[in-house]
């Protein structure tokens, strides 16, 4: 006030101006309270840059691995490594009738000396006939045989000389990339150097040349055999057992099947075209709907991702099946039926089994759970069982029961959520129309509630799916698709998942090899399908969301 | 006696068929509850008793401290003078030196990791414990600042919120593998603590937010208010009025996100767990060298003596020994967590 009246001439400024006059400038022309919203603001986008960046890692790394697997292909196509096992493919089919007979053998000459009572000299002279039988039938392939050991040979020693090359090319570029920063002298002996390297120029036309040339041969081997099967088939030995018979007269069907599929196969291999290109959506698909991975192999690899992915999703869903009945029948429990104080002390504690460490579940399950599972399956009066006595200890039903322990308390928490989210006056006007509890939560709660529950087993599901210590160390890691043919035993084969096979070979790959961008696509298909699941949980939610009003 | 007291039995006669349907449903759902409970109890047992015999002693001082001060050593057990031997590698050595001539046709069993203690794995998951939930608290409860005090239905929110969801679903082993890709391989850290800490508190982020901005939410808006209308600034008010009063808050939930990095194997698999390494964490030439040096942990530990090594009596103690300490370390985690909240709920409440 008297800064004003001792100076009249100074400009006095409206007071609303002085109240409103910005502190301009002292961070790049920010306000105090500006810079704090933006570091906040920065911040909070941190998430979205890791998430753009888990997107961007994964997908750099993985990308490259479709042309690679396409090279990986196209040498498998032009050393002749693709026809070579065509022909293996028939061998293969052979032996596995050869050794059905073998099966059968085995089982009447269980009969013969368990139930007959004969000794094993006996039983030999009475399966003379089937035991002559079985040999001239595994004798029909050998001819096949002679001939694939001759492609594999010829395909195996193209493929390793072009290998060489390869890397001797490579050589001979990374001393080339050397000469340009060595000194001069240096320079010249790494010229010399790189001048001597002979690298061998495969002419893969000429060279499977010699295998193409055995296409004749196997034709007329395949002649031969249809003739010889379809007279074995048509003279089967004698059988005094019943059951034996039944079985053996599947023969001759198996045997038709069989020569159709060598027909088709000899066509395959009549049309089979080395120069062929391998396209980008070829190689894709073999990883996509390869079903072998088949890593280091002296022969060829493969990248196939149906096994795992099968793998992980039957466990997945064998945990979901025991967490679904459980979690729920808890979270309805805790929340409906159970007095205060039992309340009091079941949420927390099922929040606090979430807490146990998938690896220490993981080890349990190998140190304990595992061996009693095998032990109790053992027991006679369990064998009505199917797939029971387990062969192994460690399998998918292993890793699905302990999941299963994990998955239970994300069910159960949102689960329990989603009801206590439903509006109280929808059970207390059922309760007073005279329904009793049990009806209103049958009728009313768990309707209401459903699209959270449907959430909290999606969500369920993603955590399961995503698990990798309980797999990698209790789902027996077998790469193999597993045999639904088995009916309910396929729950105690061992398998192997997506998670537990980045965890497992991850470590001990070369870098950016063909195996390491393998592992990085297994680790974007888990990446999708995390997001997939976490999409269709929210679109759930807010789709059938009861409104309240 | 005084007569019962009509019930709902004596008055209806028999209970009703729904009646009884409901009482049998009603005891499936407790049974079933009851189930669960009790096989996570049994797991809790189980390690606790064959674990605790490894880790409790009946006499003085109760602790097998060398198994929590040593680092592990490759156990060697064979027979000597008619007498079954089991000693540890150092012992074995200057045992060996002794009786060179003696053991020459001695068939000696070995188990790598099976003697001496776990000290640098409890030191290393202490580590990278530490480091990575600093991170992401300061991380974490900075966006749920802006989240609860500052952002505007938007695009951007949405998409934000939209980026936080998905992440807290994303496998941890992609967490590992993004990590590998990035801070080992991108940025040449290697195998290190730093990329340990970044992976690991990266995958706990959206938990730390999510809490947090719960936390936040629940101080009531009075208090805001009532601050913005003495004349503090937004900055301000939050800083006085709404932080101290959401901190108990954030810390709980920070709390069962220490369980839970602590408890995860697959991000630090690649990133930052080494399977044996000699010199502890903290003996390094230059400072610098301890941001990028590889650290044992104690679930990786337990991988690899679960998968690694075969299971039997002299085995076991090292297993079940591990699994203890883990186990029980994180469940004490876990159930600080769990008492603290429900303390804070009696707490506040306004």
């Amino acid at each position: 006030m008297s800064a004003v009246t001792d100076i009249p001439h100074a400009v006095r400024r409206p007071t609303r101006e002085i109240l409103l006059r910005r502190k301009r400038g002292w961070f790049f022309g920010l306000r105090g309270e500006r810079v704090a919203q933006t570091v906040f603001q920065g911040n909070a986008l941190i998430s979205i840059l890791v998430l753009a960046l888990i997107t961007f890692t994964i997908f750099r790394d993985a990308v490259g691995f479709i042309p690679m697997n396409r090279q990986n292909l196209e040498i498998y196509r032009r050393a002749g490594l693709e026809l070579a096992d065509m022909l293996r493919g028939q061998v293969t089919d052979h032996s596995t009738m050869s050794r059905y007979l073998a099966t059968l053998r085995q089982q009447e000459a269980d009969r013969l000396i368990h139930r007959q009572g004969q000794t094993a000299a006996q039983a030999q002279a009475q399966l003379a006939a089937f035991d002559d039988f079985a040999t001239r039938f595994a004798d029909t392939i050998a001819a096949h045989e002679t001939i694939l050991g001759t492609m594999t040979e010829l395909c195996s020693g193209l493929k390793e000389r072009y290998t060489v090359a390869e890397d001797m090319r490579q050589a001979k570029l990374n001393l080339l990339n050397g000469l340009r920063s060595a000194p001069p002298g240096r320079a010249l002996r790494l010229k010399q150097q790189a001048e001597a390297m002979q690298i061998e120029v495969i002419d893969f036309k000429a060279e499977v040349a010699p295998l193409l040339a055995l296409r004749p041969e196997v034709f007329a081997a395949n002649a031969t055999l249809a003739a010889e099967l379809s007279r074995l088939a048509a003279a089967l030995p004698p059988a005094s057992d019943p059951d034996l018979q039944r079985k053996l007269a599947r023969l001759p069907g198996f045997v038709t099947r069989y020569l159709a599929a060598v027909e088709a196969t000899a066509q395959r291999m009549a049309a089979w075209d080395q120069g062929k290109p391998v396209g980008a959506v070829e190689a894709f698909n073999a990883f996509a709907f390869g079903r072998k991975w088949i890593t280091a192999s002296f022969w060829q690899d493969w990248y196939g991702i149906i096994p795992l992915l099968t793998g992980s999703l039957l466990i997945a869903c064998l945990a979901l099946l025991i967490a679904i009945p459980f979690g729920v029948a808890a979270a309805l429990y805790v929340n409906q039926v159970a007095r205060p104080l039992e309340q009091k002390i079941i949420k927390p504690y099922i929040e606090f089994i979430s807490a146990i460490p998938s690896v220490v579940l993981g080890f349990f399950g190998i140190a304990m759970f595992g061996e009693t599972l095998r032990r109790v399956s053992q027991s006679p009066w369990l064998d009505w069982v199917p797939g029971f006595p387990m062969l192994e200890r460690l399998t998918a039903g292993t890793a699905a029961a302990l999941l299963a322990l994990m998955a239970i308390p994300t069910i159960f928490s949102l689960a329990e959520d989603a009801i206590n989210n439903v509006p109280r006056s929808f059970k207390e006007a059922s309760l007073a129309l005279g329904a009793t509890r049990l009806q209103t939560m049958i009728r009313i709660t768990v309707p209401a509630a459903l699209s959270g529950i449907m959430a909290a087993i999606l969500l369920g599901f993603g955590r399961v799916v995503g698990e990798t210590m309980v797999v990698l160390l209790c789902a027996g890691n077998r790469i193999e698709i597993p045999d639904l043919s088995a009916g309910f035993g396929v729950v105690f084969q061992p398998v192997h998942t997506m998670t537990g096979i980045i965890a497992q070979e991850m470590g001990e790959v070369v870098r950016n090899s063909i195996h390491y961008r393998a592992l990085f696509m297994v680790g974007v298909v888990l990446f999708l399908l995390s997001l997939l699941v976490n999409w269709l949980a929210q679109k759930i939610v807010r789709r059938y969301r009861i409104s309240i009003g | 006696m005084k007569p019962a007291p009509p019930t709902v039995a004596a008055l209806f006669g028999r209970p009703t068929p729904a009646k009884q349907a409901e009482r049998g449903v009603f005891w499936v759902l407790r049974l079933s509850t009851y189930f669960v409970l009790c096989c996570a109890a049994f797991i809790f047992w189980d390690i606790g008793t064959k674990g605790g015999a490894v880790i409790f002693r009946p006499s003085a001082p109760f602790i097998n401290i060398p198994f929590l001060t040593e680092a592990p050593e490759t156990l060697n057990v064979f027979a000597f003078r008619g007498q079954k031997l089991i000693l540890g590698d150092r012992q074995f050595r200057a045992f060996k030196a002794q009786h060179a001539a003696e053991l020459k046709n001695v068939r000696i069993e070995t188990y790598v990791y099976s003697a001496g203690g776990i000290f640098p794995n409890i030191a290393g998951t202490v580590l990278l414990v530490a480091g990575s939930i600093l991170i992401a608290l300061v991380l974490g409860v900075l966006s749920a600042i802006y989240l609860s005090e500052y952002a505007v239905d938007g695009p951007f929110v949405r998409f934000l919120r939209l980026s936080i969801v998905n992440l807290a679903g994303v496998p941890s082993i992609v967490y590992g593998l993004f990590g590998f890709g990035m801070f080992v391989i991108a940025f040449d850290f290697g195998v290190s603590l730093l990329a340990g800490w970044l992976t690991l508190a990266f995958m706990v982020l959206p938990i730390i937010i999510t809490a947090s901005e719960e936390a936040l939410k629940a101080v009531p808006r009075g208090y805001r208010e009532g601050s913005l209308a003495l004349g503090a600034t937004k900055l301000q008010a939050i800083v006085t009025n709404v932080l101290p009063y959401a901190l108990p808050g954030i810390l709980t939930s920070s709390v069962l996100s220490i369980a839970r990095v602590a408890g995860e194997t697959a991000p630090i698999m690649f990133t930052a767990a080494f399977v044996v390494r000699d010199e502890l964490p903290w003996q390094v030439r230059e400072w610098t060298d301890f941001f990028f040096q590889g650290v044992m942990a104690l679930p990786y530990h337990i991988y690899v003596v679960a998968s690694k090594i075969p299971q039997n009596e002299y085995t076991r103690d090292v297993q079940y020994g591990t699994a203890f300490v883990f186990l029980f370390t994180v469940a004490a985690i876990a159930m600080t967590a769990v008492i603290l909240r429900q303390r804070l709920r009696r707490k506040y409440k306004w």
